[in-house]
């Protein structure tokens, strides 16, 4: 090895440890799950806090929990449940549809985008 | 013409080579845990057509190389395909560069055409796809390139050592090591 493999060596290594600082000041990804009733945004909730919600749908009360950063639908009035049946939903391509009572539930980002959906192989 | 006869047989036995050592890295995926991540052992013939030819040996082996592997794993122009393209390009650049300053050995060549591959393919990715998410593995794939460039300089040299001893020792007269 000559000094100049030794410098570019020393220099790649220093530029990957550079090409980490950014990533420290990267914004938090916030996700929120945006709750839909007739098209209507009803509400917003923070996934990083657990809770338990309300909305009136056509049919009755939609009751929501927010748990471990995923949302669910638990109770609600349809005829064959298929919502709450679902459980808990933490993907931005996979949303929460209960047509009886024309709620929707998507998970989006802070910028109310829909989360990252990309596959590499 | 009889030279001519014996370089061309040789650089198809290094693609024939390189095309193996592709298809059995893609078979087994080293570290899973790093989306990306190869050691990239079929750089070796590359490598070893640089120092044992020359700058337009290399590229023609790196080219067919990609293109024949391509062909045999059935992903022609598709996204991994324009991946290994573009790693290829730039990392060939790179090399050929490298090799021409006359200040690097082996190590600092194959370091150097490593860490272009990897950025290369990042570029590649973040225009495909238009998402800055592989940004993230940036600075652990730079880093890792790195190693991986040294193992192959490595092995690389302990090939050209023993088959190609002329060659190999006027690369390092030239940069002053022997």
């Amino acid at each position: 090895m000559t000094r100049a493999d030794k410098i570019l060596i020393t220099l790649c290594l220093i530029l990957s440890i550079v090409l980490l600082v950014p990533l420290f000041f990267m914004p938090a990804k916030g996700a929120y799950a945006v709750v839909k009733v007739r098209n209507e945004e009803k509400m917003r909730l923070d996934l990083a806090q657990d809770g338990e919600y309300e909305v009136q749908g056509t049919l009755g009360p939609v009751h929501i929990i927010v748990q471990d950063h995923k949302v669910k639908v638990s109770q609600e009035n349809s005829p064959k449940h298929y919502c709450s049946k679902q459980g808990f939903v933490d993907s931005g391509v996979v949303p929460i549809v209960c047509l009886p009572n024309e709620t929707v539930i998507t998970i989006e980002d802070a910028n109310g985008n829909p989360t990252e959906d990309t596959v590499i192989q | 013409m009889r030279n001519q006869g014996r370089k061309i047989t040789t650089l198809s036995l290094l693609v024939a080579v390189g095309i193996l050592m592709q298809l059995i890295e893609s078979f087994f995926p080293i570290f899973v845990m790093i989306p990306g991540y190869k050691i990239g052992l079929a750089n070796i013939a590359g490598l070893f057509a640089l120092y044992a030819y020359g700058n337009k040996e290399m590229v023609i082996v790196t080219t067919l190389r990609v293109f024949i592997s391509a062909l045999a794993t059935g992903s022609l122009f598709s996204v991994s395909f324009i991946l290994s393209c573009t790693g290829c390009f730039f990392s060939c650049i790179a090399m050929t560069l490298a090799k021409n300053s006359k200040r690097f050995s082996i190590y600092g060549v194959s370091t150097a055409g490593a860490v272009c591959h990897t950025f290369g393919q990042i570029v590649a990715i973040t225009l495909i796809y238009a998402q800055f998410f592989m940004a993230t593995l940036a600075p652990i794939l730079s880093a890792l390139s790195v190693v991986s460039g040294l193992c192959i300089a490595y092995l690389s040299a302990i090939l050209l050592r023993r088959l190609r001893k002329q060659e190999w020792q006027k690369a390092n007269e030239e940069i002053g090591l022997e």
